[in-house]
């Protein structure tokens, strides 16, 4: 398979979710919202999932959330995931919707120290990877203060 | 504090399914060697399975008018098929069948096939070569996540990849809201394992896992360790189909599709939103081959499930109505699973943790041997068994029972 020099950094120009990278950047965490139900849909879709309504506006969300679930990765599966070992790839449920659940990271906190439905809160720091030129803001998460 | 607000009860449903309970037969099975890297191609791989499933069925290559497979690299298709066999008949193809759900699901298939007389003796195979390919592949069977767009630009940046990962955070999850242990993830791997040492096709045979062992690993993906985690292997598997009624004028026993269902999950491969997080599409599948089959669960001789992680052998159990939700963890302590003594022998050839990652089609394999009376590690007296396929998207439920 061949994959973009970048892999694994976003293609943040892809258009379904430049917005969300587009947000990070600003330190803004932004999700679809539709502008029919007001329910946010993640991922996004052309039509609601809730309702089917076409139009969504990007709503920018606390940034708040609990922990869903986690892992702690000390095999690197890819070998761009290197320098990261250990790590905790997570999945955190948003404050403003439990059912919208973010693929992210924890960090800033002891990797044995993690809790089921921890408070998070999101924090913007640049990701890189072994081999990869260049870096990316992302939404991370670290325990709520 | 409480777990997060409980799951959408509406996060997929299962396929409408004709009754076909009877009408098809598993006449012939076959697997070709399984093993590490090995250097063999998948061609030879799957070709290897098919000569044994026919030589089982005391059939021919050109007794074969009717081929199931998956559309994936290498896979034996019409012209593959003529090409290993010096072969030229008509054949009615379906890209419907393969490993995995499709493995499950493909006599579904098969039976609309045989019914409109499109063919009479329907093949269906699976094979891989990935412990050979590994190197050359993206997060090794990770490759199609990774070509995925939505993982590629929100989920492979934080890291949360490829599957090893997705399940561990599922077992994580399960662990949160049942209360379910390492020891008793640890208890489907170590039976896998115990079943696989009575298997010779095992790649893991001569390997044993107690749970001592088990427990003093390291993990590499918390909570699982490596024994959590399937095989990477070469190998296929085949099964030849036809109508039950000409099955009784073949050499072996008549084992036929009591019945079969199939469900699905509205997310897709996208776990990180499946609302019923901890569950598999088993859900909505079981109920439907199960009243197809007319059989309840105390009939059950042995199961076998696709199982990438044990987490998968531990929610099929309770997705596919064995035990209630979350009570898995419980169900398979002590010798449950185990082929000779267990209440419940499950994956009996050591599944894809022990037996060999051949995504499912050697488990079919397997249930077919084992309600005949021929499997390795043979349950005493089985007669109906069940293949539960698997591919996240989709899971199927395929009964089979030996015919007096």
């Amino acid at each position: 398979m061949d994959v973009r020099p970048a892999f694994p950094l976003p293609d943040t120009a892809w258009k379904p979710i430049h917005e969300f990278w587009a947000g990070a950047a600003e330190h803004e965490l932004r999700i679809p919202k539709c502008d029919a139900c007001g329910r946010l849909c993640w991922y996004p879709r052309e039509k609601c999932r809730h309702c089917k309504t076409t139009s969504f506006t990007w709503q920018t969300v606390s940034g708040r959330g609990t922990l869903f679930s986690w892992v702690v990765v000390t095999h690197a599966f890819l070998p761009q995931f290197a320098d990261l070992v250990p790590f905790a790839p997570a999945l955190v449920a948003l404050e403003e919707d439990p059912a919208v659940r973010l693929a992210t990271r924890i960090v800033d906190c002891d990797l044995d120290a993690i809790e089921f439905e921890m408070p998070v809160e999101v924090t913007f720091r640049p990701i890189s990877f072994a081999g990869v030129d260049g870096e990316v803001t992302a939404p991370l998460f670290v325990p709520a203060r | 504090m409480s777990p997060t607000p409980a799951a959408a009860p509406d996060w997929g449903w299962a396929t409408e399914y004709e009754n076909v309970s009877g009408e098809v037969a598993i006449c012939g099975v076959g697997e070709s060697d399984h093993s590490k890297a090995s250097g063999r191609t998948t061609r030879d791989i799957v070709g290897q399975a098919v000569e044994r499933a026919l030589a089982d069925a005391g059939l021919e290559p050109r007794d074969v008018d009717g081929l199931m497979y998956i559309s994936m690299p290498d896979q034996m298709d019409v012209a593959g098929f003529h090409e290993y066999f010096g072969t030229d008949h008509d054949m009615w193809e379906s890209k419907g069948g393969g490993g995995m759900t499709h493995a499950a699901a493909a006599p579904y298939e098969a039976a609309h096939a045989l019914r409109d007389g499109l063919a009479s003796v329907i093949l269906n195979t699976f094979g891989v070569a990935w412990a050979t390919q590994r190197s050359n592949m993206v997060g090794g069977p990770g490759e199609s996540h990774a070509q995925e767009l939505f993982k590629q630009n929100l989920e492979i940046p934080m890291g949360w990849f490829p599957q090893p990962v997705y399940f561990a955070t599922v077992a994580r999850r399960h662990m949160f809201e049942f209360g379910t242990t390492q020891e008793q993830l640890g208890a489907i791997a170590v039976a896998q394992r115990r079943n696989a040492n009575h298997t010779p096709t095992a790649v893991m045979h001569d390997r044993t896992l107690t749970m001592e062992q088990y427990l003093a690993a390291p993990t590499i993906v918390a909570p699982f360790r490596k024994e959590d985690c399937c095989l990477i292997s070469d190998g296929g598997g085949a099964f030849l189909m036809t109508s039950t009624e000409r099955a009784r004028d073949m050499a072996k026993p008549v084992v036929e599709v009591a019945g079969v269902g199939l469900g699905n999950s509205s997310t897709g491969t996208h776990w990180a939103q499946q609302p019923a997080f901890t569950s598999t599409p088993q859900v909505f599948a079981a109920p439907v081959a199960f009243e197809m089959a007319g059989v309840t669960h105390d009939d059950i001789d042995l199961y076998t499930c696709y199982d990438p992680f044990t987490i998968h052998t531990l929610m099929q159990l309770e997705d596919s109505g064995f035990c209630p939700k979350g009570e898995g963890g419980a169900f398979v302590e002590g010798d449950t699973l185990n082929f000779d003594s267990g209440k419940l022998p499950t994956n009996t050839h050591g599944g894809l943790l022990s037996h060999a990652y051949v995504l499912g089609i050697a488990h079919v394999v397997e249930v077919v041997r084992q309600v005949r009376g021929e499997a390795a590690a043979q349950v005493p007296g089985a007669e109906i068994g069940i293949y539960g396929g698997y591919t996240g998207p989709q899971a199927a439920t395929l009964i089979l029972r030996r015919v007096p």
